[in-house]
């Protein structure tokens, strides 16, 4: 049983850091999602994303999500995700395409030590995450 | 006023969604660091000869691939960087992991993080399984057809 606390230890203080970068950065950004939406500029700009978010069955708001996942990182993205109401076909097709393409500035530069360079690697992602989006929507369609 | 009272609100339903979120996260943080610790990853690369196979990446692949997939992406691509210096994988070997993490990787916390928010696990981690093996195989392919196998030796 002693051999366990080491590794329970380091558990234990990697998850309190995860959590303590979770509420560092998802409590901001939902307080600016609020205000912003408080007074109507997310509407203003999602309802501009709409019929580009129609294709994967998201609303407009979506955008802001996906947008701050590419950019920034999948935890800003659920600051978003928690302000919207979303069906569970809509929060998962929006997680499968956050999940594929996030913190492209980091982790393409990371993954560029393999070989695979940093606009390709971009490329790749993003373009899988709309493909991905896009059929699973389909499918969910089908199915349902 | 309002405006104050609406932060508020937001800074406690987020608070609140973050804590639901470490019910779970805490004890899969800690069974991942058991894992590691007992080198359960170590003991699976041979399991998964088949899926290499597949995706005609060596034996020696099984390492940063499993440890990119479970752990995340700058560990696997540390420990790609590391087979890389010591010539243990070719090139073109090292941009089919590379491609293969790009598209999955750390997916015990991605996929538990978002299924607290309510999207369904099953279909989020089948859905980038598939398409990381599929992608893969398919530059594997291109890969191969467009350059000789020699001029990518390290």
């Amino acid at each position: 049983m002693n051999k366990l606390i080491a590794p329970v230890k380091t558990g234990l203080v990697k998850s309190a850091k995860l959590l303590w970068l979770l509420l560092k950065i998802i409590v901001p950004v939902s307080c600016i999602v609020a205000v912003l939406e408080h007074y109507g500029i997310i509407e203003m700009f999602a309802a501009s994303f709409a019929p580009a978010m129609s294709y994967f069955g998201l609303p407009g708001e979506a955008t802001i999500a996906l947008l701050l996942s590419f950019t920034v990182n999948f935890y800003a993205a659920l600051g978003v995700l928690g302000a919207m109401t979303l069906s569970p076909q809509q929060i998962t097709v929006l997680a499968v395409m956050i999940g594929i393409c996030h913190e492209l500035p980091v982790e393409t530069v990371v993954c560029s030590y393999t070989g695979l360079r940093i606009p390709a690697a971009a490329v790749l992602r993003i373009s899988t995450a709309l493909f991905a989006g896009f059929t699973l929507n389909l499918i969910y369609n089908l199915v349902s | 006023m309002e405006i104050l009272y609406l932060l508020a609100t937001t800074i406690a339903d987020t608070i609140l969604n973050i804590a639901r979120l470490a019910l779970l996260l805490v004890p899969v943080m800690v069974l991942i660091e058991i894992a590691r610790y007992y080198q359960l990853i170590e003991k699976l690369t041979g399991r998964i000869k088949g899926a290499l196979e597949f995706l005609t990446l060596p034996q020696e692949a099984a390492f940063p691939l499993l440890a990119g997939l479970f752990f995340g992406i700058v560990l696997g691509s540390a420990l790609i960087i590391d087979y890389a210096r010591e010539g243990i994988l070719k090139k073109r070997d090292l941009l089919l992991i590379g491609i293969f993490l790009s598209i999955s990787h750390s997916v015990v916390e991605d996929t538990l993080i978002f299924a607290v928010f309510g999207a369904n696990p099953i279909i989020l981690l089948t859905t980038r399984t598939i398409l990381a093996i599929v992608i893969t195989r398919i530059a594997a392919s291109l890969i191969d057809r467009n350059s000789p196998v020699e001029s990518l030796r390290n």
